[in-house]
């Protein structure tokens, strides 16, 4: 089972491009969409979740359509929206019953069944009669997870899941997304890179609607294999490095400071090679038509 | 529209429902508006099918506009907050559908306070031995107007919420100012409307004009042109409201009397021998409220009579003649006159002089097969020919009830007797 979309674009009332002619192949696993704000992410997700008609262009869930096909989506499709709210009276049970029940499950006992489950898979059994309104911001996450879990779907679609956590609250739901991934699709925004490292196994990179880079992180870290360099430098040389070669980061040292960039070949003294990261692979995507680099 | 959006649909009214009524304020109302019924009864200001009207009337003018602005305040918040996303990406449908759904759901609990102070008020007439009343006519009459009324409300609630699109903003427009227009020239096909309760609709319009000021505020905060145009929406739904309300006064229609919730209320009372007398709200020649309430303490001699029926024409004297002998010592009397024209009452009436009440029981489109169809005040009597006079004591219990023209000799006897407390 697998997700395609094919030329897929997207233009807002009053002509605001968000997606540009998007093809993209999410096999099963954990898959990020990585990209800065407004790239796109959260309207290709939300077409994906049949919230959002696409302007032009298909995408298939499971063989199905978005367009015609959106009753059968949602019947395999858990989704979690980036910004989303709960009745904060009711508890997290109640909570889930209610979407359980708008997910057509009528059986009482399957329903208690599943919610039971979608609670223990959270960590929030033992919240389950606690008002959402005495929730954490990490258990309201948790919570949204809950709910898109309630269908045993087949298809999971997390949009920016870790943004706003503490960092014990991102790595436990980081790691819950990895757990729940097994013969699931799970579809996971961000726009915190070091979450892609350690959770996908698939990455797409969007830009401006337009897509940068898909397929393994290693992959997009195999492109920059021997182009990746660390150079030691004083502090007054910095505005200079930066204009000759191409930065991905900046780091201060007992030294001085060092400057982690990209280039073919290292013309600069002191510069000594080293593996690349995500966000140097992340930086250089993004940088694509500014022309230091070339992601191809 | 599909099954799986009704469906839906369903399930967050329900849900809707079951927040609201879960609120601290929800118990607040419907205690103490119980709390004023069971009062009303014990009173005896009231009989069980006029309280439960009252409680309509606290429900659609007080209540229902409350909830109106409840629910537009939670939808506003909703959308501002996201919650919607999740309820959408699992039941499908619309925001605007949502936004209804939620509307009715928040009407509903507002309609479950107006059962509990019905309840209350008939326990407490049931204990107090005040008039029975029959389910039928009133329920008959409830979802005639409650169904229109939530409806309408629905789709003026949501529209209101969708302001974000002109095409929206132009049909709310159109219902409002043109359906009370048209209703002139197609009274029968817009009889269901909302516009023929013209308090509701001021009131409506009000929490249109404040929902829409409060989305404009929150959620499309920025966007000049929607809130240009929910501007002049606000204007237009205000001035439809007042339209509305100055075409009522205009025609000099009262609400209290053309209601139809009232004559409901009136008819689905039963008189019976030994309890109180059915309530009733009608209006004399210079269209002044006679309330069978202001003579309390008095005994009543009521006669219904018509117009067309010369030997009941007679009762009018008769009363007029009991008045004067009597003064401000002896009964109330007051003639029901049982007529579609209010003209042919007035030359009688002056006639039996100043000392009688002299009352209009006109009722509208009233049930078909009842015996007086447009009288809801004689079916509630259960008068079956004029003249018929009843006799009521001083505490607006039933005492008696005389049929027939050959019996107003005798009015003046019976009188002497119940002002001896017989």
């Amino acid at each position: 089972m697998e997700i395609e979309i094919r030329g897929l674009r997207k233009v807002y009332p009053g002509g605001v491009v968000a997606l540009e002619g998007l093809d993209l192949t999410i096999p099963p696993g954990v898959f990020a969409l990585l990209g800065p704000n407004g790239s796109g992410k959260t309207t290709l997700m939300r077409i994906l979740a049949t919230l959002l008609e696409p302007t032009a262009g298909e995408a298939y869930v499971a063989g199905h359509d978005v367009r015609r096909e959106k009753g059968a989506i949602r019947e395999m499709l858990g989704y979690m929206p980036q910004e989303f709210g709960f009745y904060p009276s009711l508890t997290a049970y109640e909570t889930l019953d209610y979407f359980g029940l708008l997910c057509r499950m009528n059986d009482p006992k399957e329903r208690r069944s599943r919610i039971e489950q979608s609670l223990a898979n959270v960590n929030l059994g033992e919240y389950a009669g606690r008002k959402v309104s005495t929730f954490s911001g990490g258990m309201k996450q948790r919570l949204g997870i809950a709910q898109a879990l309630l269908n045993d779907p087949r298809v999971l679609i997390v949009d920016e899941p870790t943004s706003g956590l503490d960092p014990e609250e991102r790595i436990r739901l980081r790691n819950l997304l990895v757990e729940l991934a097994g013969g699931r699709v799970v579809i996971l925004s961000t726009h915190i890179v070091s979450d892609v490292a350690v959770t996908s196994e698939g990455m797409a990179i969007l830009h401006q609607g337009r897509l940068r880079f898909s397929g393994k992180p290693a992959e997009l870290l195999g492109r920059l294999e021997g182009r990746t360099w660390i150079i030691d430098i004083e502090e007054e040389e910095l505005s200079r490095v930066r204009e000759e070669l191409f930065v991905t980061g900046v780091f201060r040292s007992a030294t001085g400071m060092q400057v982690r960039v990209i280039e073919d070949e290292m013309s600069h003294p002191g510069g000594y090679q080293t593996a690349p990261t995500l966000d140097d692979a992340y930086v250089a995507a993004m940088n694509q038509e500014v022309g230091s680099v070339g992601m191809g | 529209m599909g099954w799986a959006e009704v469906r839906a649909a369903a399930i967050i009214v329900r849900r809707e429902y079951q927040l609201a009524c879960r609120a601290p304020a929800f118990w607040a109302v419907a205690a103490l508006g119980a709390l004023v019924a069971v009062w009303r009864a014990s009173t005896g200001g009231t009989t069980a099918a006029l309280g439960a009207y009252q409680a309509w009337q606290m429900v659609t003018y007080g209540v229902g506009a409350l909830a109106i602005l409840l629910a537009g305040a939670a939808a506003a918040r909703d959308r501002q907050r996201g919650a919607t996303e999740l309820v959408l990406a699992k039941s499908g449908g619309s925001s605007g559908g949502l936004v209804a759904a939620r509307f009715v759901g928040t009407w509903l609990s507002m309609l479950s306070i107006a059962a509990i102070v019905f309840a209350a008020s008939s326990l407490g007439q049931a204990v107090l031995g005040g008039t029975p009343w029959r389910l039928g006519p009133y329920a008959a009459g409830l979802v005639r107007t409650a169904a229109p009324i939530a409806l309408a409300t629905a789709l003026g609630f949501s529209l209101a919420s969708l302001l974000t699109t002109p095409l929206a903003a132009g049909v709310a427009a159109i219902y409002w100012i043109v359906v009370p227009l048209g209703r002139s020239y197609l009274p029968t096909a817009l009889d269901l409307t909302l516009t023929q309760h013209w308090r509701e609709a001021a009131l409506l319009a009000a929490g249109l004009v404040a929902l829409a000021a409060c989305l404009h505020a929150r959620a499309i905060r920025g966007e000049r042109e929607r809130r240009a145009i929910g501007g002049w929406l606000s204007v237009l739904l205000l001035a439809g409201a007042g339209l509305s309300v100055l075409r009522t006064v205009h025609r000099g229609e009262d609400g209290l009397v053309n209601a139809d919730p009232v004559l409901w209320a009136m008819a689905s009372q039963t008189a019976i021998d030994g309890r109180q007398a059915p309530g009733f709200w009608l209006r004399d020649g210079e269209g002044r409220l006679v309330d069978l309430d202001q003579h309390r303490g008095r005994p009543v001699v009521l006669a219904f009579w018509g117009p067309a029926s010369r030997g009941s024409v007679r009762a009018l004297s008769v009363l007029g003649e009991l008045a004067r002998e009597h003064g401000e010592e002896g009964p109330a009397c007051i003639a029901v006159c049982l007529d579609r024209d209010a003209g042919a009452m007035e030359g009688f009436a002056r006639e039996a002089g100043p000392e009688v009440t002299v009352a209009w029981d006109r009722g509208r489109h009233f049930g078909v097969g009842m015996e007086w169809a447009d009288s809801p005040v004689a079916v509630s009597y259960d008068v079956p020919a004029v003249p018929t006079v009843f006799f009521l004591d001083g505490e607006r219990r039933l005492v008696e009830r005389w049929r027939g023209e050959e019996r107003l000799d005798g009015v003046a006897w019976r009188v002497a007797r119940l002002l001896e407390g017989r």
